[in-house]
């Protein structure tokens, strides 16, 4: 079981929102809430998105052709869209993975050497 | 925005009604998985549903923030406001014409003035070269212990300028009224001589044949030549072949060798050229005598000097060259005339300034006119804003709960904020139109009104008024909305959605008792101004003038350069003056030296003072004998003269009242004798004796304001009758319409070969004496009239909506036994205090401008308590009003109505 759902999750880093929903979709095809699922599960419920903005930038991604949505059955019987990468995406997925290491480990050394 | 972004955004677009079901989809079925997860970890249904959707959060703004990637949200979210303002405005048409009446008003004032102000200082000339490096040339010199500033100089000063410099090129022109035309077709025309020079400073290729050369222009014996303005020539010759064909300017005949290009005035500080000529031909077509002269006299002085300045001189450095030439040239004068001030007491400079020379130093009466009217354009402004911002506020007012409940269901801010911008833009928009109708014959108006100039005014491609009418009416969009929007939106919605809608904001806020104390203060300062201006022209207009000019024609009969000796001139007169007397409606007619408001002055000498001339001006007016019934100026003592004080007898003259009681206090002026002389006269000391023959009522001739009045009459028989320019005619009917083209037709049919006359009622000469104060009690009373309204509609308006506000508040107060006096009293009370303070601050501001307004009124303080209280009280009264019809509306109210639950 997870841990307390009372206690606050992890805030999500600005800017990474599309980067996490990318990586979530690059596994397979799931629908918004096995998204915001998928990325609490593989935070170790670190993270936790908001429907509030999960689903405002899968719309953003669908117009800019990130990621394509086809109609299928949920387990509950009733029709929803399921995300897919598509090429364009996943160009996008490595772009925006690379950036967000150099950005990382440059941050790193800027708090390493501070500290040091 | 990446194409493939655009084209997803502009499919989204036309498919967003699905894409909306579909997310809708979404969620749903998001709730159910959640739910179905929360069902396996032991929850209740009907709980694990509840926290499923309260964890999705405000569905609205999720639903608005996704739908943003559905089209181009910036744009359409405008144009859907733009939508919904527009049907609120319908919706409250009283609000809207209101509003857009009000911003009209102040914006098409400020539009209107901006149009004129700019034309008249600004605006560079049409087809001006490079304007930035050409300057006009001002001439400064101490005189009299002030410093006076010229633009007009002698013909002699621009060649010794030109010689003694070398940091640009000079130019001169010469604006002046000629007779242009033959026989009956004759009219006075502008003409503008100009050097080559000039052509040169403007990138004005002619609309047909060719500009003068320099030769055309210096060499005297190449016969004269002119260029038609493209007015003329579409006017007068139906733009038909013209070049070659000979047109009679003055008295010279000129070969049309081309037409200016439209539009093309040259650096006209007047009226717009009809012709223009080659400079050194105007002199012999005004005076022969001074033609001759004029490369070496500094008597006479008729040309306006510009420069343009080489490469890498500043203004500076050309203003410090063109003074040492200036020096040099006065040197020069000196050495012909030794009465030329000393350099030392002068202090002669020149400046490189502004080529318009409204606004040039010394800019005059026109630009302080011009400046008085942007100013209280501008409060006009500030009012139609004040009030507008107030009709603003009580809508939003109103309109609180509206605001409150889109806030809590998740509309964000900035959208509201926005909305509300883009409403007070269609208003100011819609104003603006209105405005630029009101600009566009306002301006027309104004023009004709402060500078006199009936030369048509369009704001059609005129971009810059245009684009200051599009600032007035941005600004007027923040001024008014950004304030109230923001203090509409912020709003506590729990506060706003609990009150009672029924109970209504009881308060007014600050800023709208704020509003309505400026809107007060600033219309009572501009009744002042109106009622100080309109008493100045009023006093000015009731001036006695000691004499009645009302009937009188003033005709001068132009012998377009017929030479004639003086004795044929003389006849030539005495029998034009035999012709007026026999035109029907004629009183009596008078020959008379100078138009009304020019006096001649002559060394004077009376026995026992050392110096006349230390006791005043003391000015002349030569006349013949009739002078006295024409004008109807009475004979206090004595006699007038008659025919027998002809040219040999005794030399006689009248003296005015106060002219005599200076001259020989407590004696009898009668048979008192003057020396007069100086001018072309011998010196004054070897004179004979003027005898005084009478004592004439006091007149005004130097200027109505003048004091006290030292004038003296002389025969025109025994001084220069050749010299009388001009006939006096008194006409039997007040009417001078129809007798001024009579008198001008007969009078020119009896005049010699091309000669014609020039006919203009006399009082003419006498309203343009009282033009300032005419100026400012126009500018004051109408702007002052107009912020007024504006003001009292705002305050009505205001009143009424706080009023509709507190119906169920009054309702119960009536309810309760209060009577309609008390219920008047209080709403009164509210609107009177405030405008109370307004009408105080008012008072303040006036009081401590009033010593810059003092030099601008006639016979009136600045602090004159009548106008001061008159102002105060018509704005209370007013208030009152304002206030007291709503109150009254208010008290009819039925309580059983307003108290009824809805």
């Amino acid at each position: 079981m997870a841990k307390d759902p009372s206690a606050p999750p992890t805030a999500i880093l600005a800017g990474t929102l599309d980067l996490l929903i990318l990586k979530t979709l690059s596994m397979g095809t799931l629908h918004g809430y096995g998204i915001a699922q998928n990325i609490h599960n593989l935070s170790k419920e670190a993270l936790r998105v908001e429907e509030g903005s999960l689903y405002p930038a899968l719309q953003r991604m669908l117009v800019k052709g990130w990621v394509s949505a086809e109609l299928k059955r949920t387990p509950t019987g009733r029709q929803a869209r399921y995300y897919k990468l598509t090429a364009s995406g996943r160009k996008q997925l490595a772009a925006e993975e690379k950036s967000f290491h150099e950005s990382v480990s440059a941050t790193t050394r800027v708090l390493r050497s501070a500290e040091s | 925005m990446t194409l493939t972004e655009f084209f997803g955004r502009l499919i989204a677009m036309t498919r967003r009604k699905r894409l909306g079901q579909e997310l809708a989809e979404d969620l749903e079925a998001h709730i159910e998985l959640f739910a179905r997860d929360l069902i396996a970890r032991g929850e209740t249904p009907e709980r694990a549903f509840l926290t499923a959707r309260r964890q999705l959060g405000n569905v609205t703004r999720l639903r608005e923030d996704s739908r943003d990637a559905w089209g181009f949200p910036s744009i359409e979210a405008i144009a859907q406001d733009l939508r919904y303002a527009f049907r609120g405005l319908r919706r409250n048409p009283g609000f809207t014409v209101t509003v857009v009446m009000t911003l009209a008003l102040g914006i098409g004032a400020n539009t209107a003035i901006f149009g004129v102000i700019d034309r008249l200082m600004f605006r560079p000339y049409p087809y001006m070269s490079e304007p930035g490096t050409i300057n006009r040339v001002y001439l400064e010199s101490i005189y009299r212990g002030q410093p006076s500033v010229n633009t007009v100089f002698p013909w002699r000063r621009y060649l010794d300028l030109e010689r003694a410099q070398s940091i640009g090129t000079l130019a001169a022109q010469s604006e002046s009224r000629f007779a242009v035309g033959r026989g009956e077709e004759t009219r006075i025309r502008h003409v503008m001589g100009i050097t080559s020079s000039l052509v040169g400073f403007f990138d004005a290729p002619p609309a047909r044949g060719r500009w003068f050369t320099r030769t055309e222009e210096s060499d005297p014996s190449i016969p004269a030549v002119a260029v038609l303005s493209h007015s003329m020539w579409t006017n007068d010759f139906g733009q038909e072949e013209v070049l070659g064909s000979l047109l009679k300017i003055g008295v010279t005949d000129y070969t049309i060798i081309g037409v200016a290009p439209p539009g093309l005035v040259a650096a006209a500080a007047g009226p717009p050229p009809d012709v223009f000529i080659p400079i050194a031909t105007v002199p012999s077509n005004v005076d022969r005598w001074l033609s001759n002269s004029v490369n070496t006299n500094y008597g006479w002085e008729w040309v306006q000097i510009f420069v343009k300045r080489n490469p890498g001189v500043s203004e500076e450095a050309a203003s410090i060259a063109l003074s040492d030439a200036y020096r040099w040239s006065r040197a020069s004068e000196r050495s012909l005339n030794a009465y030329v001030t000393p350099d030392s007491i002068a202090r002669p400079r020149a400046i490189a300034g502004p080529v318009k020379q409204a606004a040039g130093p010394g800019g005059g009466a026109q630009s302080s006119i011009m400046l008085w009217a942007v100013g209280v354009a501008l409060i006009v402004l500030i009012i139609a804003c004040a009030n507008v911002a107030n009709l603003m506020l009580a809508r939003l007012a109103v309109r609180q709960r509206e605001v409150s409940i889109r806030l809590a269901i998740g509309v964000r801010r900035r959208r509201l904020v926005l909305q509300f911008l883009v409403e007070g833009l269609v208003l100011a928009a819609l104003g603006a139109i209105a405005g630029l109708v009101i600009a566009q014959w306002g301006g027309s108006l104004i023009r004709l009104l402060l500078l006199g100039d009936s030369t048509s005014f369009s704001l059609a491609n005129d971009w810059r008024t245009l684009g200051v009418a599009l600032i007035c009416a941005l600004a007027t969009t923040l001024l008014t909305t950004v304030g109230p929007a923001l203090s509409a939106t912020r709003a506590d919605v729990t506060t706003s959605l609990k009150a009672d809608p029924r109970a209504g904001g009881g308060h007014r806020s600050g800023a709208q008792a704020a509003l309505v104390v400026v809107q007060s203060a600033l219309s009572v300062l501009l009744l002042v101004g109106a009622g100080l201006f309109v008493r100045s022209f009023v006093n000015a207009r009731s001036v006695a003038l000691g004499y009645d000019s009302t009937p009188v024609l003033d005709v001068f009969p132009d012998f377009r350069g017929v030479q004639m000796d003086s004795a044929v001139v003389l006849a030539e007169r005495e029998r034009l003056l035999e012709v007026a007397r026999a035109i029907p409606g004629v009183e009596s007619a008078a020959l008379v030296d100078n138009p009304l408001f020019a006096t001649r002055v002559f060394d004077l000498r009376v026995n026992g003072i050392d110096s006349v001339a230390a006791l005043g001006r003391f000015s002349a007016r030569i006349a013949s004998p009739e002078y006295f019934d024409v004008m109807q100026i009475r004979i206090v003592r004595g006699r007038r003269f008659s025919e027998s004080d002809r040219s040999g007898a005794p030399l006689v003259a009248l003296v005015s009242e106060s002219m005599a009681r200076s001259l020989w206090p407590g004696q009898n002026p009668i048979g008192q004798c003057m020396r007069i002389g100086g001018g072309t006269l011998p010196p004054a000391e070897r004179a004979p004796c003027t005898e005084v023959i009478g004592v004439a009522e006091n007149t005004a001739q130097r200027n109505i304001t003048d004091d006290p009045r030292f004038m003296y009459y002389m025969p025109a028989a025994q001084r220069w009758p050749q010299n009388m320019s001009r006939m006096y005619l008194r006409m039997a009917s007040r009417d001078l319409l129809g007798a001024r083209e009579l008198v001008r037709r007969e009078l020119s049919r009896a005049m010699p070969s091309d000669g014609f006359v020039v006919v203009r009622p006399l009082q003419e000469q006498v309203d343009n004496q009282s033009r300032s104060w005419r100026l400012g009690a126009v500018l004051f009373a109408s702007f002052g009239a107009l912020a007024f309204v504006v003001a009292v509609v705002g305050l009505y308006g205001v009143v009424s909506y706080s009023l509709a506000q507190r119906r169920r508040e009054l309702a119960v107060r009536v309810a309760l036994g209060a009577r309609t006096g008390d219920v008047l009293r209080l709403v009164l009370k509210e609107g009177a205090g405030l405008t109370l303070i307004g009408i105080a601050i008012g008072v303040l501001v006036a009081l401590a401008a009033s010593s810059r307004v003092q030099p601008l009124l006639f016979s009136i303080s600045a602090m004159d308590p009548i106008t001061y209280g008159v102002a105060g009280v018509s704005m209370l009264l007013a208030a009152l009003a304002a206030c007291l019809f709503p109150a009254v509306k208010a008290r009819k109210t039925d309580p059983n109505e307003a108290l009824r639950p809805e």
